[in-house]
Order: C-alpha cells, then structure tokens, then sequence
C-alpha cells in the first residue's frame, strides 16, 4: 500500500518566502497535463501490484490548473491503480484560483479533503510576504469549498513572518480557529537562500522578528491551538482526533509513497530494495522525456538498512506519538533505544524524553525543541558500528 | 683565488618597519647587477609569504654584491639583513655581530623610532661603523633637515652629509653604494689563523642539510673541513661552502673577512645555533665569538590540534619548523578540556603569531590555541622553587609563600601629545615610570618597567591605536620581580576548562574575569541547555554570565521531497559542530580559547 503524491508546479505568482518548485503558469501546462498521465502510466507497468491508500495534490497550487485536468489526472491513477474506497484523497489550493464551480467538481470527482493555504489573517502581512489574496478572499474560498461538500480542511497558517507580533499571530489562530477547520498546519518561516525575502533580509530592506520572539510565538500558539481543540501531533501540525493527514503520516512513518510530476521525490520498495529517487526538476526535462515515452527520473539512491533506521528515526521523532518501538523491530530485527543508546542517553539527561509509554520512544514537547540536536546525535552511530 | 679583504665591505641595514629597509636592499641589488630587474621579485629578501604580507622580516639572510666604485675597483658587499622584531633581539644582535658597519635608514617623514634606537644602539655596542641614510625625501611631508638633527641628537652620530634618497625611485641610491666603501671599514682577520666562524643565521634544506650562515673573522673553511661547534663541542665535516649570490652558490673556500654557508650533513639547525663560534676540530681556536646566548623562550601556550585526530599531523609540523627555527620549543602536554597538544614556547607574541600561522597555513592544520603564558617562578612554603609556564601547573595558593613574575624595560617613543593617554596605558598595565626625555620639543621618550605579562597581550595594538600609529615601543628583559598573582579560572556548566585559566595580579582579576566571562557568554553559541559561565579564584566565584538555552532548533517542514535534504542539512550541521571543542558538557568553538585575549582588561 503506498501513497501517492502529485505535483503541480504553477503558481499565480510565487511568494516572497518560497523556494518550492513553482512557476506562473504558463504554456506549459497544457502539455503537463498529459505528461503526467503519462508518467501514471509507465508506473504502472514498473510497479503493477501495487494499491494506493493516499493521493495528495500539492504544488505550487494544483488549483492553478482548470479543474478538468486535475480531475482526469485523478481518473488516470485511479484506472491504474486500485484506490482503497477509503482513500484519503487531498488537494492543496490557494484563495483566487478556484471558485465554487471548480470546488465541487473536484469535491465530486472524489478529492475528500482539501487543503488551503492562508498563511496569516492580516492583510497588511500577506502582503508583505508576496501573498496574491487577502484575508476576505480566503473567506470567499473557505465557504465555497464548504458548499461544494468539502468536510475535511486544513488551513496552513506562519508565524515568525516580517512585522509579525505574537498578538498578529494569536488572533489569526483564534480567527482561522472559528471557522472550525479540521485540520491547522502551523509552521515557522523557513527563511530559504535564493527567495526574495532571503535578499532583503540579507540586505536589510526587510527584518524578521528575533529568533526567540519567534519561540514565544510558537510556545504561545501551539497552547492555544491546544485550548481550541487542535491536538498537535506533528512538530506543526494539529488536528482534531482522527482528522490527522493519513498521506503526510505516511512520510513520517517511512512508508514507501510514490512522486509524480516534476521535481517529485518517492520512496518505493524495487526488487526488495528500498529506493529513493527524484524526477527532473525542471518542467523542460520533465516534459522532454516523457514526451519521448521515458521515465523522467533524475537521481536514485538505495537505502541501505542502516540508513532507513536513520530515515525512520528522523521522520518518526516529528511525531507526538513517536517511534512504535515494535514496528521498529519488526521492520529493523533490533531495539530503537538499544541501537541508539548513547544518543538516547544523552538526550535523557536533558530531560527530552517522554517516558509515558515504554512501548514507544517519543519526545516530550522540550525535546521536540530540540528534534535537531536529538538527531545530530542518533546521527553520531556510524554504520561500521552497527556492523558490529 | 682570494678576494682581496681590503676590498670587502661586510653590513646590515637598520630600520623601523616601513622605514624602506627592503626596498633600498632591492635597489642596491639592482644597481650591482646581483640580480636582472626582470628577475625582483618585490622585496627579494623577505622570501616567505607571511614576511611579505606583513612586511616584516622574520629570519636574517644575507646576499653578495659586486660594486664598481669610482676609484676603479670591484667591492664585494655582504649585506647582511636582519630581523625586524623585537622578538628576535638576539639573532639581530648576531647578524650585527657579522658586520663591520650598519646602514642606519631613518624615513624623512616620520624620524627615528624606538625600535630603529634599540637596534642602533646594539651596532655602536658591537663596535660597527653607522652611516645614517634620509630616506623617501622625495615625499611632500618629508623634511630631512628635521631628521637629521635628530639623529645628531638622540644618537650623538654626525649625520649632516647623510645621503638624502628615495628607495622607491632610486634618487641617490649609488651614494649610499659609495659612502658604504668610504665609511665602512673593511673586515680585518687572518686567513692563516685557526678557522673562527661567527653563525648568524641557520637555514634548513631538504636536500643540503640545515645550513649554517656565517661571517668568517679568521682562517679558511671548505669541502672537507673537520669543524667543530665551541658551544656544544659536536664535530662535522664539510660537505659544501658558498656565498649568497643571491641564492646559494658553491665556491672552493671561504676566507677570513668573507660571509656564506656551510653545509655539513646537520641534520637539524637545532645543532647550528646562533651566535655559536666555528672552528677546525684538529687546529681550534683558542677562544670563541663572545655574545653566545641559549635561545630561551619567553611566552608559552598550548596548541591543540582542532581536530584530536591530527595530533601526529601536529607533530609532524612542529618537528619539521624546527628544523629550520631553533628558538621554537615544544613537548607535549594534555589538557582536560583539549586533550592531546603541545605546550610551545616562544621568542615573543609575533614568533607566536607567526609559527602558529605557519602551522595552520604550511601544514593546512586547525589549530587551538590557549592564552599565552610568560615564565613564572613560585616559591612554595615547603621551600621548593618551581618555574611555571602554564597556569594549569600552578600549586595550591595555600602551599605558595610568594611568585615573581618577569619585568621588562620598555622605551616608548612618540609625538609629546599622546603622552598622557600613553601614561595611562602604562599604569593601566602596572607600568611603574622611570623617566621621559625630550628628544625635540614634540617628542619624547618615556621609560617604563612593565610586566611582561601585560605587554604580551594586546599593549601594542592599545599603544597603536592611542598614538594614531604614532608612538614606536621597544623592551628588554629586566628580571623578575616579586608579585601578587593569582590564577583565574573559568567554569562552563560547573566544570573548569583549565584551558582557559591564567595568572592575574590580583588587582586586575575582578575586572578580568567579568571581562572574559561577557567574552565567553558571547562567543559559546546557544545549547541545549542553559549554561553558567563563571570566573573563579580558587573557590571563589566573582563573575557570573549565563548563555540562554536555546529555543527551538527543529525544522518546521519535513515532508517526502525534503528527507534527503534534511540529512544532509544535519550532515552539515555536524561539520559546524566538529570545529567545537567538548568541554565537559558545552561544546566550545575552536577560537574562543584565543578570543579571552581580547580583552582590555
């Protein structure tokens, strides 16, 4: 059972922060459109038995494509692959790309969960990050995707963005909050070389606020997304219980899952190896060989056994819950802690774990703070220890 | 074939830095044709990269001319150079001691400096011959007139009919050429006497050996030569004699009067040491060179490899710099907080600077180094007598009865306006005056005697930036002194690092250890945890300054594109990592055991 991620690479226009794969659309997407069913197809035929139990949409804004093509990229996975009738089947968007009609084509077509992106609920600080829509805008979206059938919706909301006070911050929590999401991803700006916002910091045309004004933010916000029902169960994402993102889990417990699109990255099982391996990123490379009938894959590395623990561990410390100590086990034939047992040692006498359950190894909300330095260490055991 | 003595002319240049030193040597090669213009390298004879950057010459060399004087005959010039530092009083005082006169370059703009006097007075001590030089006259600012009185003045030579030139365009440049055979004498020695051979300078080859440099004052040497060394009593033969021409060239003999090399199979310059008298092992001379001194290292600190892995690297550095620098010491030592080093010794602070940047550039080696020490000697109750070089070593204050710390005599020159703040420099750094001399109504000189220790920090940058550039300083050891010292150490997380430690005056440990608490607090990046820095006298804390944990060091995102990009972002956060030092449980970057010294305490 695998997941599946799709990639649309356009944008209205490409935010100030953001170093993802996006361009405005263009005469491009006409032809993505069908390379990406092409691509559907020739995965197909190198991985035949598998079933899907996830399909993610995200971009870029999917929903920079008409929803006619998002739709019958849709249909093609599913008359390739058996789709699990329960399939938790997610779509990102953005205000001003989509309206009612489109929302419900795709609400009927069977996208079950939608995904929109905010940011912030203050006009002033979407503009100033480069954010193409105001806050009245998402309203309009946010009640349309309700009236189209949309039950299940995550709201991304930042914080740590430039002139951003934590009172900015609270109140779009506790705005967003009333419309009764699902599902809020709550992240820290990531500042990326190569963005515009990165010059103008650099340059001092633009500051951010400091780092532990940011720390307060985030303390502040996750208590209060915690006071209004969101549970946290990633290190920025909360839900109310069961509405957690089955596809995004499906990273975080080192599932195999497969990219489609440019710039996608998967991680399947080959002939019992395990495989990461990227497609092209650029949208020229991508269309070229799939045009000429060819798997637009860029790199491909093997995983060995030892790095897939690192991988397991990386992934399944973001979790509240943490690493099932047995599913490791039974997946590595070793003990988490025991593997690991200076790294782990270390990290107790900083007091980072939570010791509430011995079946798991899980961080407690200090540790989880800290999840970088925690790997830095586990990253410490070299495998010719291991081998050992 | 001899060449005549009569027509040999053996000198150095002195000058103060920038003073034009370099650049009258290179003319004067020039003009003898010792080297093609298209063949100058800027500066020739600073060979090395740092002497160039920094315009300072490390080790003495030496080079030989041929001058066509007027009265129609050939002049061999042995120019012997000499370094430019206080550090390498001694050597200067060697290469001095190969000369029969001294070259006194003084730049027209600027006058005589302390330095430049300390040096000039060394040649009168050594009985050479000085012939003043007015350089860069050609500058607006110059004014020679001024310049020369001072010399008259301060040094008590005649220098009215100096040649006024311009090293940089050569104005005059043949004068000097020509007073150079008029006023210096030729070297005087007998070339039948049994072989007396001063050695100025070492020099190590990979292929030759380590190289002796010297001034031949009686006898003959060549291939074959059974000689012997006064000072240790160790015997070589001969392999090679040669003169500096201006690289080394292989002649038959060298003969009393005359300046070169000799090359005997030695494996180390450690055992052809500076100021050390040659002779033949089967006809000695009765009595060696006077002046021959034990280099003795004057400052001490610990040098780790970054890296622990690299301590045989470090080794293998150190071993093969001392093969061509005698003066550097070093045996190893192991720290708690650095483990495996050495402890160096050093001439003084720019030997230091110098060697360790040679390490780390010449031997691509990532160093620690810990704040340098001077030599301390401890008297303990139970009546023993330690000599102490590095604060770690130091015993109980209880089991002390007294320490004496090593003085200097400083001579301070500068402009009479930045005499109050120079004062207070002084004092600040328990400077005792002896007296101030007019040497012109805006100049003067000031005598002060200055712990060595407060001088081996940052008093010459301090004395730098307080004069505008102005103010030139020079020092001699002077003794030790009885004095109330104390160690102080620094606790990270509760534990001492000892390679932070020093020994304070007691009056300035307060106001040193906030100091370098502030300086810790600010250079230990943020951690897991909050972490006490704390500044401590035996058990007593004095300083307290916290390094806030922090906060949040986990990456917002990490969905299925971004899994082989985060190992690698924690892959490189490691590297950042591994350039600290784990101390106890703080890690500490490399460079924060230098930074304390960066404090005006």
């Amino acid at each position: 059972m695998i997941g599946v991620y799709v990639h649309i690479p356009y944008c209205l226009k490409k935010c100030r922060y953001c170093d993802f794969c996006s361009i405005p659309i263009d005469e491009t997407a006409g032809r993505y459109r069908s390379a990406v069913c092409g691509e559907i197809a020739l995965s197909k035929a190198k991985y035949p038995d598998e079933r899907v139990k996830t399909v993610f949409f995200g971009g870029g804004t999917p929903t920079a494509l008409p929803p006619e093509d998002l739709v019958s990229i849709l249909d093609a996975i599913r008359t390739a692959f058996p789709v699990e009738p329960d399939a938790e089947i997610s779509i990102e968007c953005n205000p001003k790309t989509i309206g009612f009609e489109g929302l419900r084509m795709l609400h009927d077509a069977g996208f079950n969960r939608l995904s929109i992106g905010l940011q912030t609920t203050q006009n002033a600080l979407l503009k100033r990050i480069g954010r193409v829509h105001t806050f009245e805008e998402f309203l309009a979206t946010y009640k349309a995707a309700r009236d189209a059938g949309f039950t299940n919706i995550n709201i991304d909301l930042m914080h740590g963005l430039p002139g951003q006070t934590q009172a900015d911050y609270l109140d779009a929590i506790r705005t967003v909050a009333a419309l009764e999401p699902t599902h809020i991803s709550a992240y820290s700006l990531i500042l990326e070389e190569g963005t515009p916002l990165y010059d103008d910091v650099i340059a001092r045309r633009e500051t951010l606020p400091d780092p532990d004004a940011v720390a307060d933010m985030e303390d502040a916000g996750m208590d209060l997304l915690e006071a209004l029902g969101y549970r946290r169960y990633e290190v920025s994402n909360f839900a109310k219980p069961g509405f957690e993102c089955r596809h995004n889990l499906i990273y975080w417990h080192n599932e195999p899952y497969l990219g489609l699109g440019v710039a996608a990255h998967s991680s399947m099982i080959e002939d019992g190896f395990w495989v990461r391996f990227s497609n092209e990123s650029s949208i020229p490379a991508y269309l070229k060989k799939l045009e000429k009938g060819k798997l637009p894959r860029a790199e491909r590395i093997i995983t060995n056994t030892f790095e897939q623990m690192f991988e397991s561990i990386m992934l399944g410390l973001r979790l509240v819950k943490g690493i099932d100590r047995k599913v490791f086990f039974d997946r590595f034939g070793c003990d988490v802690i025991e593997t690991y047992r200076e790294a782990y040692d270390k990290n107790d006498r900083f007091g980072f774990w939570d010791h509430s359950d011995p079946a798991r190894l899980r961080l407690n909300r200090l540790g989880m703070d800290h999840l970088d330095a925690v790997l830095r260490d586990f990253r410490e055991r070299r495998l010719i220890d291991f081998l050992r | 074939m001899n060449f005549d003595p009569n027509l040999i002319r053996n000198f150095s240049i002195i000058a103060h830095i920038d003073h034009g030193k370099s650049t009258l040597a290179d003319r004067m090669m020039e003009l003898t044709d010792t080297v093609a213009k298209r063949d100058m390298e800027e500066q020739l004879l600073d060979s090395m990269d740092i002497e160039r950057e920094r315009g300072i010459t490390i080790k003495a060399s030496a080079v030989r001319m041929f001058y066509h004087h007027t009265d129609g005959k050939t002049y061999m010039f042995n120019l012997i150079d000499t370094p430019g530092h206080v550090d390498f009083n001694y050597e200067v005082s060697r290469a001095l001691a190969a000369c029969e006169g001294a070259v006194l370059v003084v730049d027209a703009t600027q006058g005589i400096e302390a330095q430049t006097l300390a040096n000039v007075y060394l040649a009168v001590d050594n009985g050479l011959e000085v012939l003043p030089v007015i350089n860069k006259v050609d500058l607006p600012s110059a004014e020679p007139e001024r310049v020369i009185r001072e010399i008259e003045d301060v040094i008590g030579i005649p220098a009215e009919d100096a040649p006024c030139i311009s090293a940089k365009t050569g104005l005059n440049v043949e004068q000097v050429l020509a007073r150079i055979v008029d006023t210096i004498p030729a070297p005087t020695g007998d070339p039948d006497a049994p072989l007396k051979a001063l050695i100025f300078d070492c020099f190590y080859d990979n292929y030759k050996g380590a190289l002796s440099y010297v001034r031949i004052f009686d006898g003959t040497v060549q291939a074959g030569t059974r000689i012997r060394s006064m000072a240790t009593g160790n015997e070589f033969d001969v392999t090679e004699v040669g003169v500096f021409a201006p690289t080394w060239k292989p002649v038959d003999q060298l003969t009393a009067g005359e300046v070169g090399y000799i090359a005997a199979s030695i494996k180390s310059v450690a055992e052809t040491k500076v100021g050390d008298t040659i002779t033949t092992a089967n006809r000695p001379t009765k009595e060696a060179l006077p002046g021959y001194k034990q280099a003795n290292s004057m400052v001490f600190c610990g040098v780790y490899p970054a890296d622990g892995a690299h301590y045989d690297d470090l080794k293998e550095a150190l071993d093969k710099l001392k093969l061509n620098d005698a003066s550097l010491s070093y045996e190893h030592e192991t720290s708690a907080a650095l483990g495996y080093g050495f402890r160096c010794g050093f001439l003084g602070l720019l030997h230091m600077e110098i060697i360790t940047e040679r390490l780390e550039r010449e031997f691509d080696l990532d160093l620690v180094t810990t704040a340098p020490s001077v030599v301390y000697r401890v008297h303990t109750l139970d009546g023993r007598d330690l000599v102490i070089d590095n604060p770690t070593n130091l015993p109980n204050a209880a089991e002390i009865d007294y320490m004496e710390e090593p003085m200097v005599k400083a001579t301070i020159m500068t402009p009479s306006e930045y005499v109050g703040t120079i004062m207070e420099l002084c004092q600040n750094n328990r400077g005792v005056f002896i007296d101030m001399q007019y040497i012109e109504a805006d100049r003067v000189n000031l005598h002060y005697v200055l712990p060595l220790n407060e001088i081996i920090y940052d008093f010459f940058d301090s004395l730098k930036s307080r004069s505008r550039g102005y103010a030139s300083f020079d020092y001699e050891l002077s003794g030790y002194e009885k004095s109330d010292l104390v160690r102080l150490d620094f606790l990270l997380n509760g534990e001492m690092c000892d390679a932070l430690s020093t020994i304070v005056h007691k009056d300035r440990a307060y106001a040193k250890g906030r100091a370098v608490a502030e300086k810790l607090k600010d250079v230990i990046p943020r951690q897991q945890f909050e972490i006490p820095v704390q500044a401590a006298i035996g058990s007593k804390i004095i300083a307290r300054e916290t390094v806030k944990a922090v906060r949040k060091d986990v990456l917002a995102k990490c969905y299925g594109g971004d899994i082989t990009r985060k190992k690698k972002l924690l892959e490189k956060q490691k590297e950042g990592k591994k350039r600290m030092r784990q101390v106890g449980s703080v890690a500490v970057p490399s460079d924060a055991f230098m930074s304390v010294l960066r404090i005006n305490g």
